[in-house]
């Protein structure tokens, strides 16, 4: 071997003080509602949210469902308005860096719809769909396919040029450019609005669930906050939390996987 | 008429060719196509809602302007349109700079020195995955429903990107920058205050832009929650008394605040940092 691996040791206190500080937090998170610091009506401690969370399980008061029913209308919600959006914003993303009679005519009203908030889409959505799976999978839609669009767009547009002249010299046609090129060296980016999109669709899935929903981990933490039950809206909060993040890092194995050959 | 420059060694044709003009090229002008979206967009609005095709609860766009400037003349709530648009605004300054003035600098300390780093980022880690609007509820058992609670979810918003930025920022910072200035005898404080800073500028604005977009998205949520003037109240107001016209003129004058104060941002950003790169973007 031509070189050694160098072992770099990571010193006792880069691993003594995340723990520590971990710790610390969950403590005084602890002692602040024990010892009275903060009333109960305010705040629950970590062991009653936790005690919660054991009931929730099986028992549907005072909310109606039980914490899984919950957990899945949601995930359903935020799958479907996430997968539509993919399907619709990325080739549309694509298709307007490249051809330019369908970016002169997307992109106006793109604009105009972006500067919107999702949420303000829930008004119109209980008008036009009820509050059942539609309206909510709607307003995902709205808030997911943002990122798509324009990170293939500018994915597109960060083509190299050089690349693209050297293709039209050896007598490529625009279509192929557009498949061969474009899209492949726009995969990094497009695998990037794919995070971002769960973030989006997450949020707001949960701003869709505060207004309009009989079920789901939004109206959950809604439920709470009418019942002046602080440990339902912790449990609420740290299950949409903990979930959003499973689902990112599922999303950045797979990214990992399928990315594997191209150059970041 | 041809002008060409010689610009490193290669010739540079800096003419115009004129192709000839032609139904083609008329068609795919940009500006021309743009007008057609526009145009087509603003039409099928019209029709849709001319014909209910979506019942009663879409409004022809001419009504909507008419709304909005029935507001501006008469008092609504208690308070006319600039009214309702300050109040919303002045929560999103409010927020936006308290939550801005707190993380931007505490995002540079914890890339700069690793035991904040390491005291700071696990339990920041553990609030990232949780969406700001989850936090609506609790506010309001906390801080009521008053201005206080609509503050606190914009900061709870606005934090997270923008640590999260300037702690990129100073860390993606290429480190040729660094030897070049150790090379000409730079101390840590000029590594720190000529490289570091400027170089994370970009970030941080990036870092600032994203979070007033989220900011819009919070005081929205709050004000839809509970509140009593706001842009988030008009379309509350308008859901519940069923009124489209206020609904969708709420959802324009958000558009246009939020898309104003971006541009603001912009140009702030282009004062105060003119040596970004500027990719081509959206």
């Amino acid at each position: 071997m031509a070189y050694q691996e160098v072992k770099v040791k990571t010193p006792l206190s880069m691993i003594v003080l995340p723990v520590a500080s971990i710790c610390s937090f969950f403590l005084i998170w602890e002692g602040l509602v024990d010892f009275g610091f903060v009333p109960e009506t305010l705040l629950a401690a970590p062991s009653q949210v936790f005690n919660t969370m054991v009931v929730k399980l099986s028992d549907p008061n005072p909310d109606g469902a039980v914490l899984a029913v919950h957990a899945w209308t949601s995930i359903q919600e935020a799958f479907l308005g996430y997968i539509l959006s993919l399907v619709i914003g990325i080739p549309l993303g694509l298709a307007m860096g490249w051809f330019k009679v369908v970016e002169g005519l997307t992109r106006p009203v793109f604009e105009m719809i972006r500067p919107i908030p999702p949420i303000a889409w829930i008004p119109l959505t209980v008008f036009w769909f009820g509050i059942g799976l539609t309206g909510k999978v709607f307003i995902i839609w709205i808030a997911g396919i943002v990122p798509c669009v324009i990170n293939s767009y500018v994915g597109v547009r960060m083509t190299n040029p050089v690349l693209i002249q050297m293709a039209r010299t050896y007598g490529a046609t625009n279509w192929q450019i557009f498949t061969q090129l474009c899209i492949p060296s726009a995969l990094p980016m497009v695998f990037g609005a794919l995070q971002i999109a769960l973030a989006y669709c997450w949020t707001n899935l949960v701003g869709a669930e505060l207004l309009a929903a009989d079920t789901g981990l939004g109206y959950l933490i809604t439920m709470g906050g009418r019942l002046m039950r602080p440990d339902i809206v912790v449990l609420g909060m740290i299950s949409v939390g903990l979930s959003g993040a499973v689902i990112g890092v599922i999303i950045d194995a797979v990214e990992k996987k399928l990315l594997a050959g191209i150059r970041r | 008429m041809n002008q060409t420059a010689s610009v490193a060694n290669e010739t540079v044709d800096y003419g115009r060719q004129r192709e000839p003009l032609s139904l083609l090229r008329l068609v795919t002008n940009l500006y021309f196509l743009y007008s057609v979206s526009l145009l087509s967009f603003f039409v099928i609005w019209d029709r849709v809602a001319e014909y209910h095709l979506l019942g009663d609860a879409l409004v022809r766009p001419h009504l909507v302007a008419l709304q909005l400037y029935q507001l501006t003349q008469m008092k609504f709530a208690g308070q006319n349109l600039m009214g309702h648009i300050w109040a919303s605004t002045q929560r999103i300054l409010v927020g936006f700079s308290i939550a801005s003035v707190i993380a931007v600098p505490l995002g540079l300390f914890m890339a700069l020195n690793k035991y904040a780093n390491a005291i700071v980022k696990p339990v920041f880690d553990l609030f990232k995955p949780m969406p700001p609007i989850a936090w609506v509820s609790i506010s309001i058992l906390w801080f009521g429903i008053g201005e206080a609670s609509k503050v606190f979810i914009i900061i709870i918003g606005t934090f997270v990107p923008c640590l999260l930025n300037a702690y990129n920022g100073v860390r993606l910072v290429e480190p040729e920058l660094y030897d070049v200035v150790r090379v000409l005898g730079g101390k840590r404080r000029d590594e720190i205050v000529q490289v570091c800073f400027p170089a994370s500028f970009p970030a941080i604005f990036a870092g600032l832009q994203i979070s007033l977009s989220i900011a819009w998205t919070c005081v929205l949520a709050a004000e839809l929650m509970s509140s009593r003037d706001g842009l988030g109240f008009l379309i509350k107001r308008g859901m519940d008394t069923h009124k489209p016209a206020l609904v969708l003129g709420g959802m324009v004058l958000i558009a246009v605040a939020a898309w104003s104060t971006s541009q603001i941002l912009g140009l702030v950003e282009r004062k105060i940092c003119p040596w970004k790169r500027s990719i081509e973007n959206l």
